[in-house]
């Protein structure tokens, strides 16, 4: 079985999917705020982000600096296949856990 | 000339991360700083946006050091209500080594991550600057269940509420003394071990 992954980790692997080549620091934050509607420390993304390549569930390279950016370069992330696993068992238990169970639920139960 | 963030909480965030990430870091908050936040936000409070995010760097940084801290702290506190004793001599030495090797610990594992002595003396502030907070809310907890007469009685005879409540202050700069010498010690050793 795969790690098991956090929600906050599964946000950050799948906005990095999203991204593909585009998989940067700022890009992967802004695309988790847009997902999940309100801000995110950039400090979280980056910690998780460490977190996960040092599970080796992703591989990250240095790109080119740009002058917004002073000429500082931006990291990109890729998924390992450990990572690619992590993320799909992770869907595959949330999907387990609700089969059978009608969406939305209302009322009381 | 474009917008820069404050020099000084650059070189702050260069202490809390390793020098192989650093760059690109930085690069992600100053893209951020220039793209979003301050055009919408202007100068002053993009600063403190800036200064924000670097103190959050910094507290990932000391909260597992502050937790340890705090724990010891508070449980030699409980120590002595619930189980006093008229020798402190032995449980202070015991306390006073595990809260020593707490920040020197700190020190020496930041200055090793970073590369940078400074950074142990960072930890070591906001170690004991979390850990301050956490031994009062701790003492204030341990007040809240048990505070019957016996137990006032051990709180007098153990130095009183005011140097249980006023102590964690004290040790901020002695903790920062503390943890610059195993930042030191960390930076050194990196040095030695890794050339850089």
């Amino acid at each position: 079985m795969a790690d098991v992954l956090g929600t906050f980790e599964q946000a950050v692997l799948i906005a990095i999917v999203r991204l593909a080549d585009q998989a940067y620091g700022r890009a992967i934050l802004q695309e988790i705020e847009t997902r999940l509607g309100r801000e995110v420390a950039p400090g979280a993304v980056h910690a998780t982000l460490e977190r996960l390549e040092e599970k080796g569930l992703v591989r990250s390279h240095l790109g080119t600096g740009t002058p917004i950016r002073a000429g500082r370069p931006r990291r990109y992330y890729r998924l390992e296949s450990s990572g690619v696993a992590a993320l799909n068992d992770a869907r595959a238990t949330i999907e387990d856990l609700w089969r059978g169970l009608r969406w939305p639920l209302k009322g009381h139960i | 000339m474009r917008t820069a963030p404050p020099h000084w909480a650059d070189a702050l965030l260069r202490l809390f991360l390793k020098p192989e990430v650093f760059a690109s870091v930085s690069g992600d908050l100053l893209e951020q700083y220039r793209d979003s936040i301050h055009p919408a936000r202007g100068r002053l409070r993009a600063d403190q946006w800036y200064v924000t995010q670097v103190f959050g760097f910094a507290l990932r940084g000391g909260r597992l050091w502050a937790a340890l801290f705090a724990g010891a702290y508070v449980a030699r506190t409980a120590l002595d209500w619930l189980a006093p004793t008229t020798d402190f001599h032995t449980r202070s030495e015991v306390s006073t080594a595990l809260a020593a090797g707490i920040l020197l610990a700190s020190g020496f594992w930041a200055a090793w991550r970073s590369g940078s002595f400074a950074a142990g003396a960072a930890v070591g502030l906001v170690t004991t600057a979390i850990a301050a907070v956490l031994n009062i809310a701790g003492t204030a907890v341990l007040l809240a269940i048990w505070h019957d007469p016996h137990i006032m009685t051990a709180i007098r005879g153990s130095g009183g509420l005011e140097e249980v409540l006023v102590l964690p202050a004290l040790l901020i700069l002695p903790g920062v003394a503390l943890a610059g010498v195993g930042g030191l010690v960390g930076a050194t050793a990196r040095r030695l071990v890794r050339g850089t």
